[in-house]
This record gives structure tokens, sequence and C-alpha cells, in this order.
């Protein structure tokens, strides 16, 4: 299953890398976020990894992601290493106009065959919702 | 010729003799894994679970979980807390659930021993402690699961602290697990610990009680050995600061009861009504 939101951002893409690329704003922008731990030390470069847990129906649903992208001002990207399969992105291009454009994309599929499809489905629209919701949270983070 | 004391012996012996011996490498992280998201449709829809506090237990290492259990046979906050477990910490975390000697033996149950089920006795407790793993416990067991619907806020183990014994033997913090919500899967009328004497079933298969309830879709049932259809009822799970075993039995289990029955009364408090919370 794959949701995709975006929105656009008054700010320059390198003063939404600054947030988007600091593991410490996580849980003040991502929505639902129910767990957001460490598991490597460091900064953040690709081959990091933390645990991140969404709360998305009745439990926390995530694992630990490992950064598998880290171009700055450009793309950062991840894939679950355990828990459920995941892969993300935040892609960050100039909108033209002195403004940027942030794309946020989550994959994710469960296992279980038939049911882990409709569980997919299901869960496809809080999944939406906690994404633009993320993204509203990270367009007042940088503007204010 | 047989005298009814040798019948029941015969019996007894035929119960426990069907009774799995505990194996934890039966255990299926794999299984476990492709049976989530059909617990999670049914946890998230049908009963609109909400479990809060994952992040107090302990984040390795053994550690026994103690719950107040309620739903009789069909218990939706084993369920939903086993799915709770498994998704935050990982299915491969092990993680066992002791249950009555009949669920581990009930023909069709066989699964259950993939997600780490297995017959509640000490030695089987003691042995997945020592594994190092999570062990879920519901000291009340079937005395408390079958409680009368109107008693359903109230935790009562039936005077069971075997448990504490546990925990200081293996070494191991105690972490209560309070919910609520589960006792109105259907409407229990009566433990039935009359009817399990007068049939002698709590000598020949440890069975304390045979409930009397109101249920889908079969109306009065008797004995919850029948497959019926739970009402979808809110389960509320709160997981709550783990317990040292360091006093004596009798103050850790007055602990653990208070800290149970104060959880229990924080999530009843918040449902206005009975099954649709």
């Amino acid at each position: 299953m794959r949701v995709q939101r975006h929105c656009v951002i008054d700010a320059d893409r390198d003063t939404v890398w600054k947030t988007v690329s600091n593991p410490d704003c996580y849980p003040e922008f991502m929505a639902s976020l129910e767990r957001w731990e460490h598991v490597t030390e460091g900064e953040a470069n690709k081959g990091a990894r933390y645990t991140v847990h969404w709360k998305i129906g009745s439990v926390p649903i995530g694992g630990v992601v490992e950064v598998s992208e880290f171009d700055p001002a450009h793309d950062l990207a991840w894939i679950g290493v355990s828990g459920v399969s995941l892969r993300g992105r935040f892609r960050i291009r100039d909108n033209g106009d002195g403004r940027t454009k942030v794309v946020f994309r989550l994959a994710y599929e469960s296992a279980g065959n038939l049911l882990g499809l409709i569980a997919d489905r299901v869960a496809a629209r809080q999944v939406g919702r906690n994404m633009t919701e993320t993204l509203k949270n990270l367009k007042k983070t940088v503007e204010t | 010729m047989a005298g009814i004391s040798d019948v029941l012996d015969w019996t007894k012996h035929q119960v426990a003799s069907r009774v799995p011996k505990a194996d934890l490498d039966q255990r299926d992280p794999d299984y476990i894994r492709e049976q989530l998201p059909g617990l999670w449709l049914l946890a998230s829809l049908y009963f609109r679970a909400d479990v809060r506090g994952l992040d107090r237990i302990p984040r390795d290492g053994p550690v026994l979980l103690v719950g107040n259990h309620s739903g009789g046979n069909l218990p939706p906050d084993t369920f939903v807390f086993t799915l709770a477990f498994c998704s935050y910490f990982g299915v491969e975390r092990p993680f066992y659930q002791l249950a009555h000697n009949l669920v581990v033996s009930m023909p069709g149950l066989g699964s259950l021993r993939k997600f780490g089920t297995v017959a509640a006795n000490h030695d089987n407790a003691m042995l997945a402690l020592e594994s190092g793993a999570a062990l879920l416990v519901y000291p009340g067991g079937d005395y408390e699961v079958f409680r009368p619907s109107w008693e359903r806020h109230e935790v009562d183990f039936g005077g069971r602290k075997g448990y504490v014994k546990l925990a200081r033997e293996a070494g191991v913090p105690i972490v209560p697990v309070a919910s609520v919500g589960g006792q109105e899967a259907a409407l229990f009328l009566d433990r039935g610990q009359w009817l399990a004497k007068l049939l002698m079933v709590d000598k020949l298969a440890r069975l304390k009680s045979v409930p009397i309830l109101l249920a889908p879709p079969w109306g009065l049932v008797v004995s919850d050995m029948v497959p019926r259809l739970p009402l979808p009822t809110k389960i509320a799970i709160e997981v709550q600061e783990p317990i040292g075993v360091d006093g004596d039995d009798d103050v850790v289990h007055k602990q653990v009861m208070e800290s149970l029955q104060a959880g229990v009364d924080r999530l009843a408090a918040e449902r206005r009504f009975p099954v649709i919370g």
C-alpha cells in the first residue's frame, strides 16, 4: 500500500532540511508518534537506525527503520528492518517561488495474505490522515 | 469390579495426559507475524481497543506480566494484549502466555501454542522466565474470568498469589496489566462453582467454574464450551509501572492488587455505556 501527501512550505530547502534531517525534531512534528528511539549512536546519516511506532488503530505499529538515502536538502528515505515492511521518503524540491515543496511517501505491506491486504487498506485512511497532520506540523515548525 | 473412585482416577489421568508438555520451541514468530493483521482488524474495528503504557514494560529480559482476566473462554483482552506486545516489541521478543489446561488441550486450539501459550503451572512458568522471556499470567484464571458481569470492574484473584512466589524465584519484576471491557462480551450470570462441584469437574479437570451466561447466538449458555459470538465491547488496557518483589508475599500481592484496581477504576471511569464504551 502506498500513501502520499505533499505540502508547500514558505522557506528554502536548506531550512526545511534542517528540521527533516534532525531526529530530535521528529517527536515534535511526526503525528501519532508513540515511540521514537535512537538505535544507533551519532548524527543522522545513511545507515542510522531508529525505532519508530505510530498509533494506528488499536496498537502501535512500526519497528526499526534504517536511513537508506541521506541526500542533503533533497531526499531522506528509510526502510523498515523489523516489524511491518515499510519504506518512507521525504522529497524536498524547489517550488520556484522561494518556497519548498515537500512530498511525504509511505509504502507498507503487512504479512498475512488476504487479511494483510485488507488491514493495509483499512489502515490507509488513518495513515493518510497522520501524514497530512505531519506535514502541517512540519510546515508550522519550519515557518515559525 | 471398578469403584467410582477408580473411574474418577482413570478420567483424571485421561484429562491430564491430554495436556501437552510445554515446549517453548513451539512458539513460531513467523506464524505470529502472519496472524497480526487479522488480530489488528479484529482489535481495531470490532473491539475498538486502546492499549496504553507499553513503554513501561522493561525493554528486554524476563518479566512477569500480571493481568486481571475477563471475557470467559473467549477473552478479548488476552489477544488484544498479545497483539500490542508483539507489535511494540516485535515478534522476535520471546513472549509466552499461561492458559488453563483445558484451553491448551482443546481440539482446534493447537495453534495457540504457536503464539506461545503453555499450560498454566509453576514449572512451565519458570521454564519461560528462565529462558529470558516475558510471561503473561492471569492469576484469577477461571475464577475471575467467569465473574458476574455486574462485578466486571472488580479485580478478584480469588486469593491466588502464587505469581509473587514465581516472580521472586525467577528474580523478575511484576508488571500489572489492567483491562476493562472483556466482561461485557457476554452477560455472565453466575460462576457456577456449585455446578463444577456437582459435576466433579473441579477434581477431574481442575475446572473450578461451570459458568452460566447469556450470549448470542445461543441465549442461555452453560459452561461456555460452545463457540459463541462475543459482543463488540470496547477493550481498554493500561500497562502499569513495574513492581519489584522485595517484601513479603502478602505485601507485594496487596501492592499489585491495588495497582490493578486503581487502573481498572481509571479505565472504567472513562466508559459512558456498557459494551459501547
